[in-house]
């Protein structure tokens, strides 16, 4: 499973998706997929930051969707305070 | 002159308690709901946020945090460095060979539950610290005080 998680005022808003099924033609979870991938390009254009997270590596930032990442975490645009 | 004084407090106290009584029951259901909904919505959001912050946390990490009230990130590309973030907000201090050498200021532009906050800092540390540090407002450790204010 492959999740992307946004951060926002509200916590974390999540889009899940099944990496497997995507590959074998699953509409359900190709459609999963392509609605991560609009989340992420909108969150992106708004400045926001994606880390992929994987278990037991340190995150890594990301410029592009990937659709096999453990999980993709969108961190908002930071500013010096 | 003190019970005068003692009179009008307990006057002015009887009078708020009267408009209070007065306007409490007057507010309709529609308005109790509001405020129902704003509060299961924060203490939503402060969940997910501490579910998120476990998740992300090694166990040292997540102990650290609430035993001591702050996480410390060891620098991915700066020896000896570790960043202090606290838990409830605030700056993040900064250690080099144990030493405080400065403070950060570093918020999102959206507001975000404490422990996004957290997670926000780790991310950007251990995934993307040079941008971090260029975007952080620097200052000599214990020149701005918790409020934001100088000393």
């Amino acid at each position: 499973m492959g999740m992307l998680r946004v951060m926002s005022r509200r916590g974390d808003e999540r889009v899940a998706w099944d990496v497997t099924k995507a590959e074998l033609g699953d509409q359900v979870a190709i459609a999963a997929v392509r609605e991560a991938e609009r989340i992420f390009a909108q969150q992106r254009a708004n400045g926001a930051t994606a880390f992929k997270v994987e278990t037991g590596q340190a995150p890594t930032r990301i410029e592009q969707f990937d659709g096999t990442a453990e999980q993709i975490l969108l961190v908002p645009r930071i500013v010096g305070g | 002159m003190i019970w005068e004084a003692l009179v009008l407090l307990l006057a002015v106290w009887l009078l708020v308690l009267i408009i209070a009584l007065w306007y409490l029951p007057r507010l309709g259901d529609e308005d109790w709901g509001r405020w129902g909904r704003l509060l299961g919505a924060r203490i939503s959001a402060d969940h997910r946020a501490r579910s998120l912050m476990r998740e992300m946390l090694t166990l040292a990490q997540y102990q650290q945090l609430t035993r001591q009230g702050y996480v410390e990130v060891t620098s991915p590309t700066i020896a000896n460095r570790v960043y202090r973030i606290p838990g409830a907000g605030g700056l993040v201090r900064v250690y080099e060979q144990g030493s405080a050498v400065m403070d950060l200021c570093v918020q999102p532009v959206e507001p975000l539950p404490d422990g996004d906050v957290v997670v926000m800092h780790k991310l950007m540390i251990e995934g993307n610290e040079q941008e971090y540090l260029a975007k952080a407002n620097h200052f000599a450790p214990g020149l701005v005080n918790l409020r934001g204010g100088y000393l």
